[in-house]
């Protein structure tokens, strides 16, 4: 069954004013399917993920936005209208794999926590062989010895893979993979997605992955969504948006990319990285017109006046785009 | 290296230095003792002193003896558990103190029992809803129970539940082999010593709580549905209770030095009188064998205290905490 989001707009209270984190984001998935969810720092791509999962810091609040899971409307203004769901329709894997484990409870504790909650009517014995069974699933070696180790005791990488093993066993319709291998050496980084991808496929859920990795996403997404100062700019097929970037900024995000192939300087101060000019508007006071226009390269006149709709790309209704530019001849 | 075999490691190198402070602290302590301005001799005989009788009882003292040889003695006696003989009753010191430590060791634990079992929770409590009219009653509560003094809160007790409603009994420590007499002797100090670490406990845990509620493996909980009276009364109480047990141990030095008042109050025989009674005599071979005992229980309780925080976090036993 499908997941979708619609409408949600999240505002910060901060001592500077109040900031609007994101404004009326709507995203669907599909099951079985993952979805990328694009931005650079500070465009709200997180505060997506924990505004799903009712996590939100105690100074943000919904102004708007509805989510259907598993054929269940939330209103998600109201708060902890997803905590039903939490261990049993949705789990979340999170960046920082060496911060997201207690130090002193034993892996195995942990996972049977997870258990306790999806559940409650097995005994013990039970859960420790569903806990062990999940850790050999997720390729963590000798997952019986692993049941009594400490965090600590453990690398990065093994750590994620306990927190997918989490996940697993609580058996998600929407798993939410925050930046999951952000803070992990690149060589883990396939790894880790490797199983975040044999976990969608052992339990066919739908998958919402952040990142700000525009390679993990082409490699890995079906869908991509591209967020900036927390408007959606565009979102569609993978294949379709690499072919045709319908905005301007998906287009200079791609450029961002360095090819492997580029030719290099001998002397590596003079290569050049692209880079998008400009920064992200004041998130107090949203500017008229399209929130990308100050750092547009191929603006004009309307786009400081008119705010633009999702307007479909190359007559393709399942590819769209906030821009003017495609409904301007 | 096993994890047993890491925490035995651990153990026996903390046991070691402990035995090295306890030399150490017994060497300052036998300096600090000869500071206290008048003599054993003076105080006990009074103004009727003759130069002979004090003569006698400076050499039976061995106060005649050089300082670096008064300290030999003490030091290679106290080795083998002689501590002399006392001047005054001419019983074995060791006797003494062992006769009245029991005493002091039931009060204080019964006290550090009653603060925990009463401090955690109220600390939990507060945690749950910070910044709620409840957090801040509790608040109240716990920092007026620190403020008041032991020597207040003992007094009030003695007078309104001993004196006033003959609910419990007035002084001393109860018939030996008599448990239920004992403990209602016990009732009253215990509580009068406990009230203050009530409040420094319930203070402490809120406040770890709250710094562990803040970490992010707090989150990883509440993704996954576990209940808020789990997170914080298990999974983050574990973790926050290190800070908490760590301070515990410096406390019991603070336990000890209060149980001396509320011993005196209640006419409670036990270390504190005793070393109260000695020094008010002078009687430095007591002071000082009483003092070795303190210093001894201060630092092996120290020695627990790390023991339980090894237990309670891996990361220490492994050297990492």
């Amino acid at each position: 069954m499908a997941i979708s989001l619609r409408n949600l707009s999240v505002d910060y209270s901060l001592p500077i004013g109040t900031a609007h984190a994101l404004r009326d984001v709507s995203l669907d998935i599909q099951k079985g399917e993952m979805l990328g969810l694009v931005g650079e720092s500070g465009s709200g791509k997180s505060t997506v993920a924990f505004a799903l999962m009712g996590l939100l810091a105690n100074n943000a609040r919904v102004t708007s936005g509805t989510a259907t899971i598993e054929g269940r409307r939330f209103d998600l203004t109201r708060p902890n209208a997803t905590a039903p769901l939490r261990g049993r329709g949705m789990a979340m894997i999170f960046q920082d794999p060496m911060l997201s484990l207690n130090p002193v409870f034993t892996i195995g504790t942990q996972l049977i926590e997870v258990l306790r909650r999806r559940s409650p009517a097995s005994d013990r014995k039970t859960r420790m062989a569903q806990a062990e069974d999940a850790l050999a699933k997720v390729k963590l070696g000798n997952p019986k010895q692993r049941m009594e180790q400490y965090p600590h005791e453990l690398s990065g990488g093994m750590r994620q893979r306990v927190v997918i093993a989490m996940a697993l066993l609580s058996e998600p319709a929407l798993l939410i993979a925050d930046e999951p291998t952000t803070a992990l050496d690149v060589t883990v980084e396939a790894q880790i997605m490797r199983e975040i991808i044999g976990l969608r496929d052992r339990i066919g859920c739908a998958v919402l992955l952040i990142t700000h990795s525009l390679g993990l996403v082409t490699e890995h997404c079906d869908r991509i969504a591209v967020l900036y100062a927390g408007e959606r700019l565009e979102s569609g097929s993978v294949r379709d948006v690499q072919r045709q970037p319908g905005h301007p900024y998906t287009r200079m995000l791609f450029d961002c990319e360095v090819p492997i192939d580029r030719e290099r300087h001998a002397d590596a101060a003079q290569n050049r990285f692209t880079v998008i000019a400009g920064e992200l508007p004041d998130p107090r006071r949203r500017p008229p017109g399209c929130i990308f226009n100050g750092r547009c390269d191929v603006s004009f006149e309307d786009c400081a006046k008119v705010v633009p709709g999702d307007y479909p790309v190359a007559g393709n209704a399942a590819h769209a785009a906030r821009c003017l530019r495609l409904v301007t001849p | 290296m096993t994890r047993w075999q890491r925490t035995a490691a651990f153990i026996a190198t903390r046991f070691a230095s402990v035995m090295l402070t306890i030399v150490g602290a017994t060497l300052l302590l036998f300096l600090m003792v000869r500071l206290v301005p008048g003599d054993f001799a003076s105080v006990m005989l009074g103004p009727r002193a003759t130069p002979d009788l004090r003569a006698q009882i400076v050499h039976d003292m061995g106060l005649d003896r050089s300082l670096a040889e008064q300290l030999w003695l003490f030091v290679s006696h106290a080795a083998t558990g002689n501590f002399g003989e006392d001047v005054v009753s001419h019983r074995p010191i060791l006797d003494l103190v062992l006769e009245v430590i029991p005493n002091t060791l039931a009060l204080a634990f019964s006290a550090l029992a009653l603060a925990l079992v009463v401090g955690i929770p109220i600390g939990v409590i507060a945690a749950l809803k910070p910044g709620s009219w409840l957090d801040s009653g509790l608040a109240l509560l716990s920092i007026s129970f620190i403020t008041t003094p032991t020597l207040v809160v003992s007094v009030v007790l003695f007078l309104v539940f001993a004196i006033g409603l003959h609910w419990l009994p007035v002084a001393g420590a109860g018939n030996p082999g008599d448990i239920v007499d004992r403990l209602q002797h016990l009732v009253l100090p215990s509580v009068a010593l406990a009230l203050g670490w009530v409040g420094y406990i319930s203070r402490l845990v809120r406040a770890a709580l709250l710094d562990t509620l803040a970490e992010l493996h707090v989150r990883t909980l509440r993704a996954y549905g576990v209940s808020e009276y789990r997170i914080v009364g298990l999974f983050a109480l574990k973790l926050a209770l290190v800070p908490v047990v760590s301070i515990l141990g410096i406390g019991l030095g603070d336990l000890i030095g209060s149980s001396v008042v509320v011993e005196i109050i209640f006419a409670r025989p036990g270390i504190g009188s005793l070393i109260f009674n000695s020094i008010a005599q002078r009687n430095y071979p007591v002071v000082q064998a009483c003092v070795v005992f303190i210093v001894a229980f201060y630092i092996l309780a120290n020695l627990v205290v790390d023991m339980i925080n090894a237990l309670l976090d891996p990361r220490i036993a492994a050297g990492r905490g």
